[in-house]
């Protein structure tokens, strides 16, 4: 399946998981942005990932606690970022130049890297 | 039918022996556990690492019973007490003497 | 299919099967009821070996573990829901099995209880921060195998061997008054819960991922799951059928875990006694190892988080953080002075609530043809997969009537 093809935006792409051209996951599929209008084809811009991009999909109460547990930040990954969809969304370059892995980096200044086999 | 949601309604505001009755088993469990575990003891069979462990948890076991019923002045609640009274290395057949008068308590009970 | 992977894939599915709730109602379900629910145990593996095959198979072809196909499929409401009913169960089922392990240790060693239960909690987080996947699944689960003792001990006793034949067939047993029958009601909910714990499918699917399955392997994971659970359960059945010989005669309805040991302390004595704890202390260990990484396969999942003890802990260092989190939160529930026993019966009521809810989107996944092609669940996993969950789903509607009308399935 094509970033450009016709998609099930439902059932084929949100709430995939993603991975970037290391094979690392980077998050899920929150959301996409749109762009279109009534009356108008609706085109895919972009990617969002991160909990600020739950705000559409959970009732309110829902997302005030999503927000105080785990902020309100979001990622964008244009459209032409994706390589390929499948079980999962492709991406074509690294986590890190996306912007995707800030977290994963701020969690990793705390764990000592020693002790491991 | 009508008798499950009696029971229910039982189970959720009753006091007096039917609602200790619970508690009763529950001592009555401990105890038995607890001659058995002397009685063991007693032929070699267990270190006393794990008999001086199992006599704490039994004993609160029975503390606990005790402590949860509603008729504090029974005959059953005397019982536990007689049984929390007795030494830790007990004799099983004196354990099993209080642990015997109550399953008679216990019997009655549930056949009533 | 390597024969010696395979061997060692069971051994480890048979010593890992047990654990604090299985050797909790397996004592107790004997002393009460004789052998009426072996069979109970034996419909209940059957259950589980069922769906750990299902969450197997699609970590082995959709190459995704079920918590992220979960997501994908039930969408983020339903799958936030069955999250947090998922962590909730877990975080209780972990913090029972450290308070089960700190207590087998106060039995071996003296040692208080609490100080047992913190001591414990730190060498668990050591052991799975220093070993790799496979050492922390094979140490827990082959040394588990002492729990053998009991089925040995069982031998030993000469127990009537036709009742426990017997107890295989579905049964109740005759002559019981409203509230034994509820409370026989009680002990089958129980069982079904303890046995088909929502950990298991969720650990084992990962460690399919963590192991790196593909197709291959199919016929190694059909083995294992039937293999590896199948006889695990006989540890289950042979510490019930000890129980019935040794203490229903004799007013015993073992309360705490310890009075297992003594199945094992009758005919062997010191030697069985010692042998069968360290059994229950590698079993209960091992099972609160796997509620811990269950709950932080299951988030870091969810959240599409790099996760895997197949890396090293500072390669993905939010699940890293998860797990340590996740152990000092059952720590903590332990630390309130929480009963076992009480902790026990609550993981096994809230567990058996979200079972509809684990095996559900399993269900769906496993017999969808998109993810699966060729290895979609077949007439048998179809068919049993949607009798289980019809039970499932039955015994959850009839588990908290029947908490209270039994009081805990102590009548």
């Amino acid at each position: 399946m094509k970033p450009d093809g016709k998609l099930k935006l439902v059932s084929e792409l949100l709430d995939l998981p993603l991975l970037d051209s290391e094979g690392k996951y980077c998050g899920i599929v929150d959301d996409v942005e749109l762009v279109g209008g009534a009356g108008k084809d609706l085109e895919l811009k972009a990617l969002l990932v991160g909990p600020g991009a739950y705000a559409g999909r959970l009732p309110r109460l829902a997302m005030w606690l999503a927000e105080k547990i785990a902020g309100n930040r979001i990622t964008r990954v244009p459209i032409d970022r994706i390589r390929s969809i499948s079980g999962s969304v492709q991406l074509d370059r690294p986590g890190d130049e996306l912007g995707l892995h800030r977290s994963e980096k701020a969690a990793g200044k705390w764990i000592p890297r020693r002790g491991a086999l | 039918m009508r008798r499950v949601w009696f029971l229910l309604a039982l189970a959720a505001c009753s006091k007096g022996p039917q609602a200790d009755l619970q508690y009763i088993k529950q001592a009555r469990s401990a105890g038995a556990e607890w001659a058995l575990v002397n009685e063991q003891a007693s032929a070699g069979k267990l270190t006393a690492t794990y008999v001086g462990s199992m006599h704490q948890w039994l004993r609160q076991q029975i503390q606990t019973a005790s402590s949860g019923l509603t008729e504090p002045d029974a005959r059953y609640a005397i019982e536990m007490q007689a049984l929390l009274s007795q030494p830790d290395d007990a004799a099983p057949e004196e354990l099993r003497a209080h642990v015997a008068k109550l399953k008679q308590i216990e019997d009655s009970l549930e056949s009533a | 299919m390597n024969p010696l992977e395979l061997t060692l894939g069971i051994m480890t599915a048979v010593g890992g099967f047990v654990d604090i709730s299985e050797l909790v109602f397996a004592a107790k379900a004997g002393s009460a009821f004789g052998y009426a629910l072996i069979w109970v145990f034996a419909f209940s593996t059957i259950g589980i070996i069922v769906f750990s095959e299902m969450s197997g198979r699609v970590a082995a072809v959709a190459k995704q573990p079920v918590f992220n196909l979960m997501r994908h499929r039930l969408g983020l409401k339903l799958g936030l829901v069955t999250l947090a009913a998922s962590i909730i169960s877990n975080l209780i089922t972990c913090a029972a099995e450290i308070g089960g392990v700190a207590l087998v240790l106060n039995y071996l060693t003296g040692w208080p209880y609490l100080l047992m239960a913190v001591a414990m909690t730190a060498l668990l987080i050591a052991s799975i921060w220093v070993l790799p996947f496979k050492w922390i699944e094979r140490a827990y689960g082959l040394l588990g195998l002492f729990m053998i003792t009991f089925v040995v001990a069982l031998v030993a006793i000469h127990p009537p061997w036709d009742k426990i034949a017997g107890g295989f067939i579905p049964q109740v047993p005759h002559g019981l008054s409203t509230k034994e029958l509820l409370t026989f009601g009680y002990f089958m909910v129980a069982i079904v819960s303890a046995v088909m714990f929502p950990y298991e499918v969720y650990f084992y699917s990962s460690g399919g991922i963590e192991e790196e399955w593909g197709p291959k392997d199919i016929m190694t994971n059909r083995m294992t799951a039937i293999l590896g659970m199948g006889l695990g359960s006989l540890l289950a059945i042979a510490i019930l059928s000890n129980s019935a010989q040794l203490f229903s005669g004799i007013n015993v309805d073992p309360e705490i875990p310890g009075s297992a040991a003594l199945e094992a302390a009758i005919p062997f004595g010191k030697w069985g006694l010692v042998l069968a704890l360290l059994g229950m202390f590698f079993a209960i260990a091992g099972a609160a190892v796997e509620t811990c990484m269950a709950n932080a396969y299951s988030i870091a999942q969810f959240f599409g988080w790099m996760w895997g003890r197949h890396k090293k802990p500072w390669e993905a260092p939010r699940f890293t953080m998860t797990w340590i989190v996740l152990f000092l939160a059952a720590l903590g529930i332990v630390l309130t002075g929480v009963d076992v026993m009480m902790l026990v019966e609550f993981a096994v009521l809230f567990s058996i609530l979200v079972l509809p809810l684990t095996y559900l989107p399993l269900l769906l996944l496993s017999g969808d043809k998109d993810y699966m092609r060729e290895y979609v669940n077949g007439p048998v996993a179809k068919g049993l997969g949607w009798l289980y969950f019809a039970i499932i789903t039955a015994a959850a509607l009839a588990a908290l009537p029947l908490f209270f009308l039994t009081s805990g399935g102590n009548g």
